[in-house]
């Protein structure tokens, strides 16, 4: 027996079914028998008594399942048989998970010997704590079900109570992006001080070693610059050297070229470019693009032209970007008035001398805002640079180097088997810190750019 | 009249000149922009075909013809048990891998062993289980080549393996077919037999949860900023929230579900409930923002003559502007959906990066998603692993785009111009 979320859902949303029917039926029946026309339709009632039925047995499930794991482990760690486990550590949390896995039937067999007597423990404890939930859950959902049932008359309000609860389901929906927001800042700034007890910010920042896997007789070093300066090659230079001239001319003929029907067909298709999955780009980069790019250097005569190279990662960021830029630019270059256009034609002006000298100057704070949007978004990127641009630390202006980016390094930091608690575990999430306020910054301004200027035609 | 003031002289030698100088640079510039639009559809041409070219081959699998004979090598097994619970155990216990390495070594020449793939046995033994006759009797079975004779065979090599496929070709022994365990299997440490559903399944039970939570919570918040949030600072900090997530990057979402959703309510690590919440809270943003704009077209005068008959404020909203708007949100929702079926990032830090070699059995279960294979793949030396991860690739690519065809089919069969 243990305790089975997603059924106990389903057995009080059944309940919340039945409190359905019996709601409605008794307001229908209240409502002849007193020959009173009813305040709210007879499904208001139905609704009214479900809601108080479901809720507070969902919530109290939400409450329960994630607080009775920690409770089971104190009941079985006061047991006899988890007098015997090793104090704190790793290997302490192995054993617990390996009986719990047992317990809960998950795992055939203990893997290690020294679970072996927590499983009956867990068992029981699991069980008891299951039923406790159970009962406490279905005492809610009764007790709920019937005040709400009592409160049925004709002349009671439901359908505003109920509309109420709606509307309390529509805040708290909203509230879940600030939520996530404040998930986002509070576990990156909480891991990033226990970070930065062990290693301070200025080393982070302006520390110009980055080697978090070092042997043990050299201590870790945790210079950040090499790793910034490999970010902004790859998604600041080169990937922007590739997409703002391509993405900038494709929407620029776009635009004021191309008949209505190419403009159709093309700009969907350009769209497949950027929703080909990140992972794809990084396996075409390493695959075949780093490699041609390799033979390319060799005959330029490059000495240890790397595999994975900056270039490589930069180049296919770069067209992943293409449809961003194009489309941001797309949208700068239609919102300059046609007025503007119209009268540089009428003086005479091809329409190149047009585009380059009135519409792009025009539009030229929108489409610097959305550059600043695809940096922000290239410096993010992750699974290019993992796959395509290495993970040596390297500070080099050679973009046939192999360099590394922070994407890559938090991902590398965090996919081995490591403790929680180490430097370098923690690292990661310094690093999360540093990349979400550098593109949070990006994209501020980024937006005041293009509003800005969106205002100054309207 | 002096000379500075005079017309223009458009005839003129200089004029002409200057005139087709400007009509030059004008076509310049155009094809220049032709140039760039071709230049991206290149490259998008260039990378499906080499998926394409690389993949197509992932496929199709060669495979050796094996004559088995059990009344020369007796099997012995109860035929009773084959239908237990535990046959496999059984049959692998009676040594039938050792019988089929011996026949393909009697068949093939010596090492005839090593051409086939080293689990070629359990499509044997699967043989087995379905026709318990087979065991007495000399069947001629079709098993799957080794990864070094399958990539041979399809691309030609060099040497003695060369000439031993050429050898066994000429005799007749290979056949090429499609390579169902492809879509069947979970992954594997041998090409042979790795496949894509474990991956696959992963996947849509991953999308699932996040479909399941992002859905509604972003529906219903959008129907809240859009139609009641009054204007304070409190819905501003909500619209701000939204809009910075949207450009938050993908990787430290997955952060939060690494240090909230792992460390701290010590949920299933690299499992589809972990992975689909982590895609929820990164896919809801969007969902909101496609939601409002959907909302926001629905004229004003649909509300007011709700109003006017005496519906109030939420079944105005639930039963006349939601309705009308679900087109539109369903649109930005599948787009939403198919960039989080693509995405790896996030679920790197969450644990769905280690080997797993089953299907998964529920939500709660070890699992690994499509990209995460393509990427698990990609890290293979082997050749065999090359057209599996451009096929792995095909397929992503496929239901992706398929997804976004249906909402751009949505958008356009629900169109509505008030």
């Amino acid at each position: 027996m243990t305790f089975n979320a997603a059924a106990l859902l389903l057995l009080i949303a059944g309940l919340a079914l039945i409190g359905w029917l019996a709601g409605r039926a008794r307001s229908n029946l209240l409502a002849g028998r007193a020959g009173e026309k009813l305040h709210s339709r007879p499904q208001y009632h139905g609704w009214y008594v479900a809601l108080w039925l479901f809720a507070p047995a969902a919530l109290f499930l939400a409450v329960w399942s994630s607080v009775s794991p920690a409770l089971i482990t104190n009941q079985v760690l006061t047991t006899e048989a988890a007098q015997n486990l090793p104090s704190f550590g790793f290997e302490r949390g192995a054993i617990l998970s390996d009986a719990r896995a047992v317990a809960q039937g998950s795992q055939a067999a203990v893997r290690l010997p020294a679970a072996a007597p927590l499983v009956k423990p867990y068992a029981d404890a699991s069980q008891k704590y299951a039923w406790i939930g159970i009962a406490a859950m279905l005492a809610l959902a009764l007790a709920g079900g019937l005040y709400a049932f009592t409160r049925i008359k004709p002349d009671f309000r439901a359908r505003s109570r109920v509309e109420k609860i709606v509307m309390l389901f529509l805040l708290l929906a909203s509230l879940v992006a600030i939520l996530t927001t404040f998930g986002i800042v509070l576990s990156l700034l909480f891991e990033s001080i226990r970070f930065f007890r062990l290693v301070s910010p200025t080393e982070l920042l302006f520390g110009t070693e980055w080697a978090p896997t070092s042997g043990a007789p050299q201590p870790d070093t945790f210079g950040g610059i090499p790793l910034f300066w490999g970010t902004i090659l790859i998604g600041a230079i080169i990937a922007m050297i590739v997409a703002i001239p391509i993405g900038m001319m494709t929407a620029v003929y776009l635009t004021q070229y191309a008949a209505p029907t190419v403009r159709k067909w093309v700009k969907p298709l350009l769209e497949i470019l950027a929703g080909v999955p990140t992972v794809v780009y990084g396996y075409f980069a390493a695959l075949t693009v780093a490699p041609a790019l390799r033979e390319f250097a060799v005959m330029l005569g490059i000495p240890n032209a790397s595999t994975e190279s900056a270039l490589a990662a930069g180049i296919v960021m770069g067209v992943m970007i293409i449809p961003f830029v194009s489309s941001m630019a797309d949208d700068s270059i239609n919102a300059v008035p046609q007025a503007m256009r119209d009268g540089s034609l009428a003086l005479g002006a091809t329409p190149n001398e047009t585009i380059r000298q009135v519409l792009i100057p025009a539009a030229l704070p929108g489409v610097m805002g959305g550059i600043l949007l695809a940096v922000s978004r290239a410096i993010g990127e992750t699974m290019i640079v993992v796959m395509a641009a290495g993970l040596s630390a390297n500070m080099t202006a050679n973009p046939f180097a192999s360099v590394t980016t922070v994407t890559a390094q938090i991902v590398k930091l965090l996919t081995g088997d490591q403790e929680f608690d180490s430097a370098k575990t923690l690292a990661a999430f310094a690093l999360g810190l540093v990349l979400f306020i550098v593109t949070l910054l990006l994209n501020i301004v980024a937006l005041r750019i293009v509003k800005k200027y969106r205002e100054a035609y309207e | 009249m002096n000379r500075e003031t005079a017309p223009t002289d458009w005839k003129g030698a200089v004029m002409q000149k200057r005139i087709a100088g400007r009509y030059a640079a004008e076509r310049r510039f155009k094809l220049l922009g032709l140039g760039a639009v071709l230049l991206s559809g290149a490259f998008l041409a260039f990378l499906l075909f080499v998926m394409v070219g690389n993949g197509a081959r992932g496929f199709m699998y060669t495979h050796v013809a094996v004559p088995v004979d059990f009344k020369a090598m007796p099997l012995t097994i109860d035929k009773a048990r084959l239908a237990d619970a535990d046959a496999d155990q059984v049959i692998a216990n009676a040594g039938l891998s050792d019988i089929v390495a011996f026949a393909a070594d009697e068949a093939l020449g010596t090492d005839g062993s090593k051409l086939i793939s080293e689990n070629a046995w359990k499509e044997v033994r699967s043989a087995i289980k379905a026709d318990p006759e087979l065991l007495t009797a000399k069947t001629v079975f079709e098993l799957p080549a080794s990864s070094e004779v399958d990539i041979a065979a399809k691309e030609g090599a060099k040497g003695a393996l060369g000439a031993k496929v050429d050898a066994l070709e000429k005799q007749g022994k290979l056949s090429t077919g499609i390579h169902w365990p492809f879509f069947k299997n979970a992954d594997a440490t041998d090409p042979a037999v790795a496949g894509i559903w474990g991956a696959l399944k992963g996947s849509v039970l991953t999308i699932f949860i996040a479909f399941l939570i992002a859905f509604p919570t972003g529906v219903l918040a959008a129907l809240y900023l859009e139609e009641y949030a009054p204007k304070n600072r409190w819905t501003d900090l909500i619209e701000v929230s939204i809009n910075n997530l949207a450009a938050v990057p993908s990787i430290i979402f997955g952060l939060l579900a690494l240090a909230v959703f792992i460390n701290w309510f010590g949920l299933c690590q690299a499992s589809p409930l972990v992975g689909g919440l982590t895609l929820a809270l990164m896919t809801m943003p969007v969902i909101v923002i496609a939601s409002r704009n959907a909302i926001k077209s629905v004229p004003p005068s649909i509300r007011d003559a709700a109003l006017g008959v005496g519906a109030s404020p939420v079944q105005v909203v639930f039963h006349h502007v939601l309705p009308l708007a679900l087109p539109g949100i369903l649109t930005g929702t599948i787009i939403g959906m198919a960039r989080a079926l693509g995405e790896t990032a996030p679920l790197l830090l969450v644990g769905m990066r280690a080997f797993i070699g089953d299907v998964p059995g529920g939500i709660c279960s070890p699992s690994t998603v499509l990209p995460m294979q393509i990427f698990l793949w990609s890290d293979e030396v082997d050749r065999g692993f090359v057209e599996k991860t451009s096929a792995a690739i095909i397929v992503l690519l496929i239901v992706l785009l398929s997804m976004n065809a249906f909402a751009i089919y949505l958008r356009n069969k629900f169109e509505k111009r008030w």
